[in-house]
């Protein structure tokens, strides 16, 4: 086989291994960096509204929409505020509104971390994880009585649950050690209290949806009610053993959120009486009525800003990898020289040497944005475990075909522009020169 | 038709910038090559031996006179088909080798093969089988790994690898001893011989005189040049490359 400019070129790379590396590392960062940014810009929105579902509206006890979107459906902590069952009940029988479901929830409780949501069975047989996909079940059924959970997908990877198992709910979120359940701030900084009277049966495994949902156990509320309210006669009275749904008090029956959908026409996902009700609902000053689809759009405005700040600083760190590029290939370009003259003797014209140089920083912004588009898809992998152990996000880690395409071409581009003044330099090496000794 | 002489120079002359006007450092009147003749061009240190070669390679650019090799004047040709014409025509031969670091010595060769007219399908065989007629056993190795002699052989498997009219060896054996000089010098002309290429071999070495049939000392050679030569307008716009 003939020797090609590749063979020059790829020669000249690994001479000067040390800094070919650090460059294509350099670029890759930046590139990585990039992609990182760009994609998961996309992928987060896309994520977020993915938890909202099919449903309309979310109602909860919190101080602001947007804290009860983040808590009653990513889970992000536990609520602070109740409603009492009777404000359910006026919601949903008493303002006249054609719902299509109106599904009660309460979290607060926790099992190794992941929190429990106790709701009813509406919430698997008409609240949908994602628009027009229902739930499904890798193993057992939803649950039909007290005591019995359904687990969510990451669950059951996490805590290698079985059906039949038995579990015991721990109070509050135990990874963080507090009991902020309905606002009792005399029990924050407490230790975690499990309610061991009451054992769960696991009856179902949930298949993933890629929604937060997947980190959730779920049971249905009248055991909560029931595994609460024995805490609070225990501690009246030691003596009490036992507690069933006879011995539930109006005040025992709390929800800290109401999933809820208007009915639509079919095939609609909107109704036109949306906004009507929503208007409706915030008349009342006791409750917080929240858009989820409105309020996630509304924090991607608000972090929108530092997103371009975190882009800016990105596309600054490719920059300089271009002017690091520019500065390993000129720095060498001294020692390089003399294989200029040998060549051009050899029959290299100027132009062609022009070219192997300017291939060869493009090479590098070739390499590092190859480098850059692996590392970005691990990146994206940690950057999506973190955004679920935090948000309760779920982030499908997916390189944005566009972007990664977009950022391969610009990395080559800067590099081939920034080997312009080192190919400049050996454009103009004089063969004499550098072939002495003369005579 | 007459088959073009390997190299024929006429008038030529070169002073490289700031040389006083009347000084030329390359006055050459006439000097003819042909097919495959060894001429050796002898001079002292500074009489413009190296500098001489480098014009006739079209490197540099004179201020007067014509280098024909195979009938063609390279300095009438443009740089991007000067280059090509040197890569076909001319190899060279340096006191201290300028092999390609970093390169195995057949990749040395398969370098100048690159720029030839030789089909590229026939590069290896060529490269391979020269570098073996000279007794290259590792043509694999890096030419920084090779001994001197070795390094020597590769640069004139390297000079005739593309079947030149012309070699131009300069000083070839300026940093050896006698016996390596001596086995230098029998292994340019082996190859020169045996390509059937002309060659032009500068050395201030007197030794080497008993080598060649035909002898020009570039003193003698300047000396016969018309006075009135010294006075030509220069053509400084024609300088393609000027040393530093």
């Amino acid at each position: 086989m003939a020797m090609t400019d590749f063979t020059i070129i790829s020669r000249s790379l690994t001479s000067r291994l040390f800094s070919t590396v650090t460059t294509i590392i350099t670029v890759a960062v930046a590139v990585a960096l990039m992609i990182v940014l760009l994609s998961m810009r996309t992928a987060g929105q896309d994520a977020f509204q993915r938890g909202a579902g099919n449903m309309h509206m979310l109602v909860s006890a919190e101080d602001s929409p947007l804290v009860a979107v983040l808590n009653s459906v990513f889970y992000a902590s536990a609520p602070r505020q109740a409603i009492p069952w009777s404000k359910y009940r006026e919601i949903t029988e008493g303002l006249g509104i054609p719902w299509e479901f109106a599904i009660p929830n309460q979290q607060g409780d926790s099992y190794r971390g992941y929190p429990v949501m106790a709701t009813t069975e509406a919430f698997f047989t008409r609240f949908e994880p994602h628009p027009g996909v229902e739930w499904s079940f890798r193993a057992g059924r939803r649950f039909e009585r007290s005591f019995e959970v359904v687990i969510g997908a990451e669950v059951a990877a996490g805590t290698n649950l079985q059906i039949d198992d038995e579990i015991y709910l721990t109070h509050g979120i135990e990874d963080s050690r507090q009991r902020r359940i309905f606002g009792r701030a005399d029990e924050v900084h407490m230790e975690p209290h499990v309610h061991d009277d009451y054992a769960y049966r696991v009856v179902g495994i949930l298949e993933p949806t890629g929604s937060p949902h997947d980190r959730a156990l779920f049971t249905n509320l009248e055991s909560t009610w029931v595994i609460h309210a024995h805490d609070i006669r225990r501690a009246a009275d030691p003596s009490v053993t036992s507690t069933t749904a006879a011995d539930l008090r109006d005040a025992d029956r709390l929800i800290t959120g109401i999933y809820l959908r208007v009915g639509t026409r079919p095939g609609r996902t909107l109704s036109a009486a949306q906004q009507q009700v929503y208007d409706t609902l915030r008349r009342d000053t006791t409750i917080t009525v929240a858009d989820p689809h409105f309020e996630i759009q509304k924090l991607f405005r608000i972090v929108s800003n530092i997103d371009q700040i975190f882009i800016a600083m990105a596309a600054v760190v490719l920059l300089s990898s271009g002017i690091a590029i520019m500065l390993a290939l000129y720095n060498t370009m001294e020692q390089r020289r003399r294989q200029i003259a040998i060549l051009r003797v050899l029959g290299c014209s100027r132009p062609r040497i022009f070219g192997l140089v300017l291939t060869e920083s493009a090479l590098i912004g070739l390499l590092g944005a190859l480098a850059g588009v692996v590392l970005a898809f691990i990146g994206m992998f940690a950057v999506a475990e973190m955004m679920k152990q935090t948000l309760g996000l779920v982030i499908e880690p997916r390189l944005e075909p566009v972007w990664t395409f977009v950022m391969v071409m610009a990395s080559i581009l800067l590099a081939a522009l920034a080997g312009v003044v080192p190919a400049a330099a050996a454009y103009r090496t004089t063969v004499v020169a550098h072939l002495r000794p003369l005579g | 038709m007459t088959t073009p002489l390997a190299l024929e120079i006429h008038e030529l002359r070169f002073r490289y910038p700031g040389t006083p006007s009347a000084a030329w450092t390359v006055d050459v009147p006439s000097l003819e090559l042909g097919r495959a003749e060894p001429v050796l061009l002898q001079g002292g240190s500074g009489t413009g031996k190296s500098t001489l070669l480098f014009l006739v390679a079209g490197l540099m650019e004179p201020q007067h006179g014509r280098v024909l090799i195979n009938g063609e004047n390279i300095h009438q040709l443009s740089g991007e088909k000067r280059d090509l014409f040197r890569g076909r025509t001319v190899g060279m031969i340096f006191q201290t080798f300028n092999l390609l670091n970093g390169f195995t010595a057949l990749e040395n060769v398969l370098a100048a093969l690159m720029f030839s007219d030789l089909p590229p399908r026939n590069h290896r065989d060529r490269a391979t089988s020269l570098l073996d007629s000279l007794g290259i056993d590792r043509p694999n190795q890096l030419v920084e790994r090779l001994s001197v002699g070795q390094q020597q052989r590769v640069a004139a498997a390297r000079a005739v690898a593309c079947e030149p009219a012309l070699v131009l060896a300069d000083e070839p054996t300026a940093s050896l001893d006698p016996a390596n000089a001596e086995v230098a010098m029998d292994l340019i002309q082996k190859v020169t011989l045996e390509a059937r290429a002309a060659l032009l071999c500068t050395s201030h070495d007197p030794r080497l005189a008993t080598r060649f049939e035909r002898i020009v000392d570039l003193e003698a050679l300047s000396s016969q040049s018309e006075p009135a030569a010294a006075t030509l307008e220069l053509s400084t716009d024609r300088a393609e490359e000027k040393p530093e």
